[in-house]
């Protein structure tokens, strides 16, 4: 069992090792405005944490992710199921929500400045735009693969239109759409960090940009490391959430 | 165990289908097909593939439109009636709810209060062997199990006319005979009127009281052949000369057709 464990972890932990020691190295060989070595950004971490900077800053960063996560699910799902069902809205918005997609959604962002200004709710729009779609398309894409003959089995069953929402539809939407939350879960740490470096500036991307505009390099990495680690976090919870509810999807 | 519903309702699950044509556009799949089936009686339905038995079973239960008249009890169905379930080839289970939720959902749809499913759901899923299996869900289950699923949702409804819709098709060979056994059992204790369709020419003569051939295009009723053999029937009905004379029959009926439209074809 012990045995088995090493293994499994071995090369993790391998690569851990190996990845740390050559930023430590690597960070005692370069000039210090590009890299320093883990030690150091680790001690600059630790002040960080200590004057609580860094936990405000995170708060406030995730925030701004989760109200802008929060309101692309409830738009992005019940928009989603809206266009699965009435062909005619979907013929009609599609080619919107194509470009609106399609377009990198940083270019947005002086446009979005400019119309809201800043504050929290433009930032916030921001996390939505970037993670709204990939909810929506899962969505409408999952929506519309539900077998007629499940359609069938509810209507000989003198189903109600509104049960065969409840029992039909959306629990067969239901992992689809966690598929795109997760995929947004990506998109919207992307959007998270962009609309902090370009707008008001707070949070982490705060964090970094007074770092970098003060040679604080080793700030500068404490805040990227902390991102890292939230990202990987929020991609694990998002994995988990899928996988819970696709259960049945086999 | 308590199974209510019976002995008010004897007469209930009469079917009567009147100059009933089906046409997709041009094709016409079938026209003027007149079918009486009585209270508690079993139909089966046999007849080519394409001869449209399984698109006549969905107009009976109101999911196709069609001209002409379809009634049960004398209400004219224009939709899917009460107290008529189907139970579907692909055996249609919701593959997010568990068995106990599958079997649940046809009373739940009739509105059936909480107490009277958690009551009900238990002896049809007892019926038709699954105690034990309540929490499973459809893919953790053979095929042979998932339609076991798919009749006791039938079932627990109490329904007066039961469509049969290629039940055991999907099933392998021994799976199917163990079924239709069960099946038959079932509705020695429960009967109720029933419109089997299926392609096998054996299975209709097993369940039916009549045998309706379907066939020609657009297919009519070519024949309707009075199965006289005894119930209950079980495993030795299949050894009963009747039932080998019986199966040659419409055997017979069904093979002259086909032959006559397999070189038609080149034609």
């Amino acid at each position: 069992m012990r045995r088995d464990l090493v293994v499994r972890y071995a090369p993790f932990t391998l690569s851990l090792i190996v990845g740390a020691a050559l930023w430590e190295i690597g960070g005692r060989y370069t000039s210090a405005a590009f890299l320093v070595p883990l030690s150091e950004t680790l001690v600059r971490l630790e002040q960080l944490v200590q004057s609580g900077e860094l936990v405000r800053q995170t708060l406030s960063s995730l925030a701004l992710f989760f109200v802008g996560l929060g309101l692309a699910a409830l738009v992005g799902a019940p928009a989603g199921l809206a266009l699965a069902r009435w062909p005619a809205l979907r013929r009609a918005l599609d080619l919107y929500i194509m470009i609106l997609y399609a377009t990198p959604m940083v270019a947005l962002i002086p446009f979005i400045l400019s119309l809201m200004g800043f504050g929290f709710a433009p930032k916030v729009l921001v996390v939505f735009l970037f993670a709204v779609f990939p909810i929506l398309y899962n969505t409408v894409e999952g929506a519309r693969s539900l077998k007629p003959e499940l359609i069938e089995v509810a209507r000989s069953f003198r189903s109600s239109e509104w049960a065969l929402w409840r029992d039909v539809v959306m629990p067969y939407t239901l992992p689809f759409a966690m598929t795109g939350l997760r995929q947004a879960i990506g998109r919207a740490l992307v959007g998270m960090i962009a609309a902090e470096f370009f707008l008001s500036s707070t949070g982490l991307g705060q964090l970094i940009m007074t770092a970098s505009q003060n040679f604080d390099t080793g700030g500068l990495f404490a805040a990227i490391l902390v991102i890292v680690v939230l990202g990987v976090g929020l991609m694990r919870l998002g994995r988990a959430i899928e996988l819970h509810y696709a259960r049945w999807r086999v | 165990m308590t199974i209510t519903g019976i002995a008010g309702e004897a007469e209930a699950g009469h079917i009567s289908v009147r100059g009933l044509t089906k046409r997709y556009g041009d094709l016409t799949v079938f026209s003027k097909i007149d079918l009486t089936v009585r209270a508690r009686e079993i139909v089966a339905l046999v007849g080519p593939s394409g001869c449209g038995k399984t698109t006549l079973l969905r107009c009976i239960d109101g999911l196709l439109p069609a001209d002409g008249e379809i009634s049960i009890d004398g209400k004219r169905v224009t939709e899917p009636p009460e107290g008529v379930a189907v139970v579907f080839q692909h055996f249609g289970l919701f593959p997010w709810k568990t068995v106990y939720d599958n079997v649940a959902y046809g009373l739940r749809m009739a509105g059936v209060d909480a107490a009277e499913i958690a009551r009900r759901v238990p002896n049809f899923i007892g019926l038709v062997g699954l105690t034990g299996f309540e929490k499973a869900y459809p893919y953790q289950m053979s095929g042979g199990m998932q339609q076991r699923c798919g009749l006791a949702r039938a079932l627990a409804i109490e329904p007066s006319v039961l469509l049969m819709d290629e039940p055991f098709a999907a099933v392998d060979a021994q799976t199917r005979e163990i079924l239709q056994f069960e099946l038959l059992r079932i509705w020695e204790r429960r009967p109720t009127t029933m419109v089997f369709v299926t392609h096998s020419i054996e299975e209709a003569v097993l369940m039916g009281d009549r045998v309706v051939v379907l066939q020609g295009r657009p297919s009519h009723i070519d024949q309707d052949i009075d199965i006289d053999l005894p119930r209950p029937r079980s495993r030795e009905t299949l050894s009963d000369p009747r039932f080998a004379e019986l199966r040659e029959r419409v055997w017979a009926n069904l093979m002259n057709e086909a032959r006559r439209a397999e070189f038609q074809l080149g034609a």
